[in-house]
């Protein structure tokens, strides 16, 4: 799937490689292992709800949903014109995407809303965060309202790969993480923290599981991943790569292992 | 004491909340000045206090649409329409979810709140977003109406409410109506305007001048063919209204028929607005309805007014 991945973006003409690359895995464990959801009728009003709120790395998305038979639109329509893959998630262009993403810290209060909505009935929802994202104000407005009321069916993820697009990379004196001590910052905000490496699928899978178990609180999994994951050449520029557009050689010799 | 539209428009929400269970209330914070304490008085387990935190809670609002509630979320309009433009623009307009937004203590009348808490371009930001409902009742039949035409439709809406009570308007609510007999001089107004209007138009009649009322409520879509029919007969056209001269009635008007023309009264756009009462604010502007009328008489003598039919 990550070839899929670096396929389809350099055929549409460059994109987010380094976050769908972070977030692939625990996107795929969450649509394989723990949603509550069916390839044929994606609108089920019984089904788990899951939101990309770093709708950047749609391709991620896209390219799970492809895989789980969502649809059969090709990976490399993405962003291009009148394709439902539109360039972040579009829940009003494609059956699968429970909610519109794009503009970074909205989800989590969607996916709060959701899961009031959807408490009588027990259904979950998984919204997965950006630590960059973490910088937007209104996570935090989320994360007080969702632990006041103790919605323990709202379940946040964060793809924490450590780079934004810019950053503070080039400031000196200044911590360049995109978000410290997160861990310390949502258990003070009234969350279970759950920690795990988000390339390992079997710990991701239980981990999600235990956070399933989790009562009167909400809980988050902050998952350890590396940007670019699977692609020397992408890990070492997380930077450049962000959003980046590859030339044919580079293109040739990333799928080829040579970079 | 009269009660504000917003207090109406919890109430009758509440009452209409009994036969529909999808119906429920966010606020952010300011249930006894915005309405939502009749919601919540009533419903306090469809009712979320969603805090000081406009923009999570219209996020919210969408999430809870998505899965089939009817959210209602009150506040003052300032701070739905300017704190959480871009979760308007991307959760409800863009994603096209059923979310009304309830925006209490518009316009510029803002008494001692002043500049931050009035509205002044609400209608502008509203208007200008894809898939939006807008609407500035002028009186509680009104209002009743525009919550019944949102209900009944699947689109995202806001209602523009001022911070004065309002008294209740000659005639059956609709879209858009004659209020009164027309005339060839129309006053077009919208919400709050429509009762600065009123004021104006009897000053009017009482110096001999016969002028018709046109009251718009529904502002988007906006009723451009009941308009246009209205305003084909009228030579002579002032809008007023309780918001900029720009981005507001006048100029959607304007935009939808360009071959009217209008003389638009509503705030100055170099104002910010400020504290004072509502006299005191609408008479130093030009509003108030003995300067709205010495206004209108001054343009009906000028030349470039006369007789322009569309």
């Amino acid at each position: 799937m990550r070839s899929e991945i670096v396929e389809a973006l350099y055929a549409c003409g460059g994109g987010h490689y380094g976050g769908s690359l972070s977030v692939l895995d625990l996107t795929l464990i969450l649509y394989r292992r723990i949603l509550q959801i069916s390839a044929d009728n994606p609108r089920d009003p019984q089904r788990d709800r899951f939101i990309l709120s770093k709708g950047h790395s749609a391709m991620a998305l896209y390219a799970v949903l492809r895989r789980i038979f969502f649809f059969e639109y090709p990976l490399s329509s993405y962003g291009q014109f009148g394709s439902p893959l539109e360039g972040h998630p579009d829940m009003t262009a494609l059956p699968g995407i429970d909610f519109s993403t794009g503009s970074l810290g909205q989800g989590l209060s969607v996916g709060l809303g959701m899961a009031l909505a959807l408490h009588p009935t027990g259904q979950r929802t998984w919204v997965v965060l950006g630590d960059g994202e973490c910088q937007e104000g209104q996570v935090w407005e989320a994360a007080m309202l969702a632990a006041r009321y103790g919605v323990e069916r709202l379940h946040a993820v964060i793809d924490y790969n450590k780079f934004q697009e810019w950053g503070w990379s080039q400031s000196a004196n200044v911590n360049t993480q995109p978000l410290e001590n997160l861990s310390q910052k949502w258990s003070a905000f009234g969350w279970r923290v759950f920690e795990v490496d988000g390339h390992d699928h079997d710990a991701l899978t239980d981990t999600f599981r235990q956070a399933m178990e989790t009562k009167g609180q909400p809980s988050v999994v902050i998952a350890q991943t590396v940007k670019g994951k699977g692609f020397p050449l992408i890990e070492a520029d997380p930077i450049r790569f962000h959003c980046a557009t590859l030339s044919p050689e580079e293109h040739q010799q990333l799928t080829n292992g040579k970079l | 004491m009269m009660w504000r539209l917003a207090d109406h428009c919890g109430q009758h929400l509440s009452e209409l909340a009994v036969a529909d269970s999808r119906i429920c209330v966010l606020d952010g914070d300011l249930a006894d000045s915005d309405g939502a304490i009749h919601f919540a008085q009533r419903f306090p387990e469809r009712f979320t206090m969603a805090g000081i935190a406009e923009q999570c809670m219209v996020s919210v609002a969408a999430g809870m649409a998505s899965c089939g509630l009817k959210p209602w979320v009150f506040s003052f309009g300032a701070f739905l329409c300017y704190r959480s433009y871009d979760q308007i623009r991307v959760c409800l307009s863009q994603s096209r979810q059923p979310v009304t937004l309830v925006g209490s203590h518009t316009g510029g009348c803002s008494a001692r709140n002043g500049k931050t808490h009035g509205a002044l371009n609400d209608l502008a930001l509203m208007a200008s977003l894809p898939n939006m409902q807008v609407w500035a009742p002028g009186d509680t039949a009104d209002l009743k109406f525009a919550m019944h035409s949102i209900l009944g439709g699947d689109r995202p809406a806001y209602l523009r409410l001022p911070r004065r009570p309002l008294d209740a308007l000659a005639g059956e609510p609709a879209p858009c109506r004659w209020i009164g007999t027309p005339q060839l001089v129309t006053l077009v107004s919208t919400g709050l305007g429509t009762h600065l209007a009123l004021g104006a138009q009897e000053i009017l009649l009482r110096a001999g001048i016969p002028v018709g009322l046109l009251h718009c409520p529904q502002i988007a879509p906006l009723p451009a063919e009941i308009l246009s029919d209205a305003l084909r007969q009228c030579e002579t056209i002032f809008v007023i209204e309780d918001h900029y001269t720009f981005g507001g009635l006048a100029s959607l008007i304007q935009h939808a028929i360009p071959q009217v023309h209008i003389i638009a009264h509503g705030w100055a756009n170099d104002w910010s607005g400020q504290s004072g009462s509502d006299e005191d604010l609408l008479k130093h502007y030009g509003l108030g309805s003995e300067q709205l009328a010495a206004t209108i008489m001054r343009q009906l003598k000028s030349p470039v007014n006369a007789k322009r039919v569309c």
